[in-house]
Order: structure tokens, then sequence, then C-alpha cells
């Protein structure tokens, strides 16, 4: 049987090396044309020059997010799939439990048309929401960005305030605490309850939970994503319903199982 | 002589760019005490060879590609996503499936850069999935959080739809429009507006276009599709690259 498995195994190699033949043949034919894959040479943490990002080892940085330049970024904070944070020309400080949503922009200006240059400064436990552009601001802890707001050069955002989705904030706006500003441009629109000042900071903890699930997710070798991959497809078939009703208990492995904080329905049964 | 002198401005910009967020962190105290809270890992990967991943399952969601989908290599599909037959994502989306499902339908398409998230909950009390039915449009750069998108309806560029939005059936949403969490679209209408209002409705033969606009694409999309191979040639290069630093294969 030794011989016989070594035997399939030089001919599987055959197979190998004549399909890749066939594939540089194949190049050749496309000439002009042919394209090359390369190595991804994007990098998550740049330095320009001597600037270098400073971020907390338990911040989730999704490796399509760009962090470039002179940002520092806090502990629990997370930066999602698409974002730049360009610290190329003046700072960009991002405090702890702070969550910059996927597609964000934040950059900071060196030349404006006031003559001012602000480094941009994000408190602790904001939100800032989907494909927002945030451009030389101060926003304090535990505001809400709503998400595709652009809030140009020099606003300030205040503890506990809000910019509605879609709203764009005109240069050095200041946004009073506890208060909703919407439209276009930004002006505003009504007083924020208590109960969603405790859900701001509420959906800032939420996601820093979600960060961990992603941040270990995106960080997997090679071998642990086939071996994950080889679980599901054996778990695709088995339901939790009809497994009841046989009375049989199937336990999902480990690896399968999702943080209980991380959904916030489980989580509010666990703190029962 | 003149390299004394580069050296001397660079040690000036250097010392000038060290001087202004030393004088920032001053004035903001609270700085100060932040930058020396953050402790970074020497183990922080900066730059990852395998770059970012298309297809992100978190627990045991597994999103779902359809096989004649095309899929931008540059999309990130999170959780539970199904991407059916036909349709298209195009580059730089973002489908965060991660709280709740994410479905985009029969030969519909996600234009460049668009977020698609799910919450947890809706404030109108449905399912708060994302749901984009058949032949549907969602233009570039849309942010779609909790909605439901009938079957053929056009969402324009540049748009945002918040929890719990219901674009009904041969709807056209024009660039630029927010509509407010649950806010409903009614039928065969044109709307416009942040937040969206009424502006007027489509014509029967504009409702036809609709479903055509989204073949036009799902036929654009199959010209990429031609452009990858099934399975990506990079090993090669990652072979070649541990080669060169010696790393064993």
């Amino acid at each position: 049987m030794g011989t016989l498995g070594r035997a399939i195994y030089t001919v599987g190699f055959w197979i190998r090396e004549t399909g890749q033949a066939i594939d540089r043949l194949g190049s050749s034919l496309q000439g002009g044309y042919y394209f090359k894959e390369q190595l991804s040479r994007h990098r998550t943490l740049m330095n320009v020059f001597d600037k270098a990002p400073v971020v907390d080892k338990d911040v989730f940085v999704a490796p399509s997010a760009s962090i470039i330049g002179d940002v520092q970024v806090g502990r629990g904070s997370s930066i999602w799939y698409g974002c730049v944070l360009r610290g190329d020309v003046n700072n960009i400080v991002v405090g702890s439990g702070t969550n910059i949503q996927d597609n964000s922009l934040v950059h900071v200006a060196k030349s404006n048309l006031s003559g001012k240059v602000l480094p941009t400064i994000i408190g602790d436990n904001v939100t800032v929401g989907h494909s927002a552009v945030i451009h030389g601001c101060t926003v304090e802890d535990e505001a809400f960005v709503g998400m595709g707001a652009t809030l140009l050069d020099g606003v300030v955002v205040e503890k506990h305030a809000m910019v509605a989705a879609g709203s764009l904030v005109r240069q050095n706006t200041k946004i009073p605490s506890g208060e909703v500003w919407a439209g276009n441009p930004a002006k505003f629109l009504r007083k924020l309850t208590d109960e969603e000042i405790a859900f701001i900071s509420q959906s800032a903890t939420n996601y820093t939970n979600l960060a961990q699930v992603h941040a270990a997710e995106n960080v997997k070798s090679f071998d642990e994503i086939e071996f994950e991959k080889a679980l599901r497809k054996k778990f695709a078939h088995k339901d939790e319903e009809y497994d009841s009703m046989l009375g049989v208990v199937r336990e999902i492995p480990p690896e399968l199982i999702l943080p209980d904080n991380v959904l916030p329905d489980k989580a509010a049964k666990d703190q029962k | 002589m003149a390299a004394v002198a580069r050296v001397s401005r660079r040690a000036l910009t250097s010392f000038s760019s060290s001087a202004q967020p030393s004088a920032f962190h001053r004035t903001f105290s609270a700085e100060a005490a932040k930058a020396a809270a953050i402790t970074p890992s020497p183990d922080r990967v900066k730059w990852d060879y395998r770059g970012q991943r298309r297809i992100i399952p978190l627990g045991q969601w597994l999103p779902k590609i359809a096989v004649d989908a095309y899929v931008a290599p540059n999309v990130v599909l999170a959780g539970q996503v199904t991407v059916c037959d036909g349709a298209s994502v195009w580059p730089g989306s973002v489908l965060r499936g991660d709280l709740n499902k994410i479905t985009v339908g029969f030969c519909s398409n996600v234009q460049e850069r668009c977020v698609l998230h799910a919450a947890w909950s809706s404030p109108t009390g449905l399912p708060a999935e994302t749901s984009i039915e058949r032949f549907v449009t969602i233009g570039a750069y849309s942010l779609l959080r909790s909605c439901t998108i009938e079957p053929e309806c056009i969402v324009g560029q540049h748009s945002i739809l918040m929890e719990g939005s219901l674009v009904e059936t041969h709807a056209i949403l024009e660039a630029g429009s927010v509509l407010p969490p649950g806010r409903r679209i009614p039928t065969g209408e044109l709307w416009a507006g942040n937040p969206a209002r009424f502006v007027r409705t489509l014509t029967h033969e504009e409702t036809l276009e609709i479903p055509k606009l989204a073949v036009a694409i799902n036929d654009l999309s199959k010209e990429y599709f031609q452009e990858f191979l099934p399975y990506s040639t990079v090993y090669l290069e990652v072979e070649k690259f541990k080669k060169s630093l010696g790393i064993s294969i």
C-alpha cells in the first residue's frame, strides 16, 4: 500500500506540473494582456517618513484599513474595513473604546482657507458611522457621528451630541452637547433623550465586543482557516431543532461558537 | 558642504515637526495622558501578504457567493451574507452581516464602495435583516442599514437608507437621498432629497427600464467575471517569495 500511495502522489504531482505548464502556455497566448497576480502590498499601518502610527494592542484594525502617518489609537477601539486614517500632514488621536466604522475617512488639514491648522482628535467611546468623512475636527467623548456624515474643518462635536446620517457639517460649526444636528448644511434638529444618550455608550461597548470577534477571525492563519472550513462543512447539515426532536444533543465545536456578548440579545440574557 | 546643509535642514524639520505636536499635547492635557496609556503590541502585523480576505466567516456563519455572481476581490463579506445568482458586488463594498442577515437577490447589483450593514433590531419591529430582492440596482457609495428593497428598484448613488426603511417595487431613489429610519417609499414613485421627499410617480416606460438596467449591469459584470481565473495563481508568487527569504514551503 505504501508504494501505491507513493504512485498516486507522484501522478498527482505530474498532473499539477502539467497544469502549471498549460497555465504558462495560456499566459503566453494572452501575450500583452497577460495579467500576473501579485502579492498584496497594502500596508495596514504605514509610516510616512518619521511619523509612525501608534496603535494599542487591543485595537481591531481591519486588514483593508489604512492607518498612515501620525495616528494614535487607544485601547479597545476598532478601525473597520476600508477605513483610511491619514495622519500625514498633522496628527490624529483616536481615544479608547471608539469605533470608526467601515469605509470612513479621517484626515487632517495642513493649510486651510482660514489659516488654522488643526489636528483631528476623536475622544473615547465615540461611534463614527459607516462612510463618514472627518476632516480636521474634534469629536469629544461619547459622541455619535451618523453614517455618511461629512464633518469639515474645525467642527467640534461636543460630548453626547449626535450628527445625523448624511449630514454635512460646515466648517467651524460647534455642535452643543445633547443635541442632534442634521441636514445639508447641518442645522439643529432636536435634543437627545436620556435613553438615546445611554444608547450611544451601549453601542460603543457592543462594537468593541464585535470587533474582538472580527479581530480573531482576520488574524487566523491558513491552517486554521482550512480547519474551520472542514468543521463547517461537517456541521452544515445538522439542524438544532431536528436534533432536539430526536433527543440528540450535538456539541458545536468551540471554534464555531461566537462569544455571547456579541449579539445584544444573548448578552442581555447573560446579564439576567 | 551640501551634505551638511541637507543634514541640518532635515534635523530642523524633524525638530519643528516634533515641537508642534508636543505644543498641542500640552494644551489638551488629556491627550498627553492618553499618549502614555497606549501600549502598542510588538506582534502587530503592519503588512500581511495575504491582503484582506474576501469572505470572513464568523462562528458558524459563512458568506455564500453564487457561482456566477461577480464579487470584486476588494469586497469584504462578513457573517451572514448571501449573494444570489447573477448578482454583482462591485469593488470597495463592505457587506457586514455580523448582527443580522444580508441578502443580495437575483440579478441585483451593489455598486462601488457601498456599505451594507444590518442592525440587531429595527425600530419598526420587523426583522432587521437587509434584504435586496431581484433586479435592484444600488448606486455607488450608498449606505444601507437594515432596510428592505423590494424587487425592481433603483437606489441612486450616495444614498443613505437607515434602519427599517422599505423601498417598494418599481420605486426609484434619486442620488444623494437620505431615508430616515422606518421610511416607506410606495410603489412606482420617485423620491429624492435629504430627508427624502416625494417628487413624482414614474411612467410605465420608466418602470420597464428598471429591470433592464439591472440586466445591463449584470452583462457588464460578466465581463469582469471573465477576467478572473477560478483559482488565483498568487500561490506561485508566495512560493517564490518564501524561497527568496529562505522560509521552507
